[in-house]
């Protein structure tokens, strides 16, 4: 629907330039499973396909008594013992000792480009004086992506696109690329940026007009939560009157929060737990810990922030009926 | 627990004249907002030494039925209409929070 968005050669360079950047700082660290489950080389390869079975996973690494790694048994390793009738040999004899591991400071592109050479469904991640400290699979790196995608923010070609029109950044969805129509907004709050005193009453009252219609506390709490904060930043950072916009649908509802002030120069730093600019006068109301937008994105499934200095902040969060607890 | 009793038993000063029939199951103490925000329990007491009127948002919103300003500070006047109106019972105390926290585990919430 949007126009000018066909991907040439070049867009897809700068695209995948962006995504990397969104990545890099992701290591094998963040992505292991730390509680792996292990056993001695003394156990049986029966053992061994009993825990796996059990546990539903499709390797165990062997250790010694100090978390040493010694080697792994997989699912082909098992079916080797199984068809040559070893499988109540001890592990010792079986397994694999000849290990590709990875260690915990590796970054996200390291990772996968050892899952695509060497094609293992896993892989150990030991730390420098060979102790076990946790395990990744293909599945650990598609929910540590998936995380990171659940905040998007429009740093590329189409923000720039959005900030040069002014008029379509506020027109437009930023999560959708739709219009919206913000006259259909189910729930509409003025912020008044003068009054400290009624920071959060909007969010108050939106919290108050959703019980009208859902008895899922837990989702009217994490919509509530997180429209607070961003309703508190409209008062006490933006020097703006700004609004909020609320829509109900069983199934999603969706928070928009704009205000037409300061802006954030730098969304990223913002986003950081800690980082504030609040002044000493409003941090004496307890304001300015630098969690509000952390809140925003630990409490919303979807969100994404544009805005540049001098430009106003639009803020667009989406909540799931069965999204985040 | 019924509020009512946790006042009672912990010597707690009611300053809303609004019903203390509520119940209990959780505390928070927190002085920063948005912490608050991120982390109190639903249907809690939350233990603070902030005063100023933007608690009762917080309160609301996360779901504290009252609040207690330890160390012996007071609410704003203002504060205290407009926690009668939001329904959020306010509380004062000369105890420190740690005092109070305690004063409250000992009497059964928590723990
Ligand atoms: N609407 C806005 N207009 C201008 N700047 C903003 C806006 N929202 C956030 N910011 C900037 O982003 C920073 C981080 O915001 P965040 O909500 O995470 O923390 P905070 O508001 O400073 O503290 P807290 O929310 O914990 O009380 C702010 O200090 C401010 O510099
Ligand atoms: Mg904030």
């Amino acid at each position: 629907m949007r126009k000018g968005n066909t991907l040439t050669e070049r867009n897809v360079d700068d695209l995948l330039d962006k995504l990397r950047g969104l990545f890099a700082d992701i290591t094998a660290r963040d992505i292991m499973i730390k509680s792996v489950v292990t056993l001695t080389k003394d156990r049986t390869m029966w053992q061994a396909k009993e825990l796996m079975r059990i546990c539903k996973i499709s390797g165990v690494p062997i250790t010694d008594g100090n978390s040493q790694l010694e080697g792994i048994v997989s699912i082909e390793d098992i079916i080797v013992a199984l068809e040559g009738n070893h499988i109540t040999d001890p592990i010792e004899k079986h397994m694999t000792r000849n290990l590709v591991t990875f260690s915990p400071e590796m970054n996200l592109e390291t990772l996968i480009e050892r899952f695509n050479r060497y094609r293992y469904g896993r892989f150990p991640v030991v730390d420098s004086d060979g102790k076990l400290v946790g395990i990744i699979s293909k599945k650990d790196i598609i929910g540590a992506i998936l995380d990171k995608f659940r905040l998007i923010y429009v740093h590329d070609n189409r923000r720039r696109e959005i900030l040069e029109q002014s008029v379509d950044w506020f027109d437009k969805s930023l999560i959708s690329g739709d219009y919206v129509e913000k006259t259909s907004a189910d729930f509409v709050y003025h912020i008044d940026y003068t009054d400290v005193d009624t920071a959060g009453v909007g969010s108050a009252k939106l919290k108050s007009y959703l019980k009208t219609l859902t008895d899922d506390d837990t989702l009217i709490r994490r919509v509530s939560i997180a429209c607070y904060e961003a309703e508190v930043n409209v008062v006490i950072h933006s020097g703006s009157e700004g609004y909020i916009f609320a829509w109900y649908d069983e199934d999603v509802t969706r928070v928009r929060v704009e205000d037409y002030g300061r802006g954030i120069e730098n969304v990223e730093q913002a986003m950081k737990e800690g980082f504030s600019t609040a002044s000493d006068h409003v941090r004496e109301l307890g304001f300015g810990a630098g969690m509000g937008l952390p809140n925003m994105r630990r409490y919303s499934d979807k969100m994404v922030v544009v805005s540049e200095a001098g430009k106003g902040v639009v803020l667009e969060m989406h909540f799931y009926r069965n999204g985040r607890k | 627990m019924k509020l009512n009793d946790l006042v009672e038993m912990c010597g707690i000063r009611v300053i809303t004249s609004l019903p203390l029939d509520t119940d209990i199951s959780n505390a928070y103490i927190g002085d920063l907002l948005s912490d608050v925000m991120g982390n109190a329990p639903a249907n809690s007491i939350w233990l603070t030494v902030q005063s100023h009127m933007n608690i009762l948002a917080v309160a609301s919103i996360v779901g504290a039925r009252a609040i207690v300003l330890c160390n012996g500070l007071h609410f704003e006047e203002s504060t205290v209409r407009k926690a009668e109106e939001t329904g959020i019972v306010l509380l004062e105390s000369d105890f420190t929070t740690f005092d109070i926290a305690v004063k409250l585990v000992k009497c059964g919430l928590g723990g």
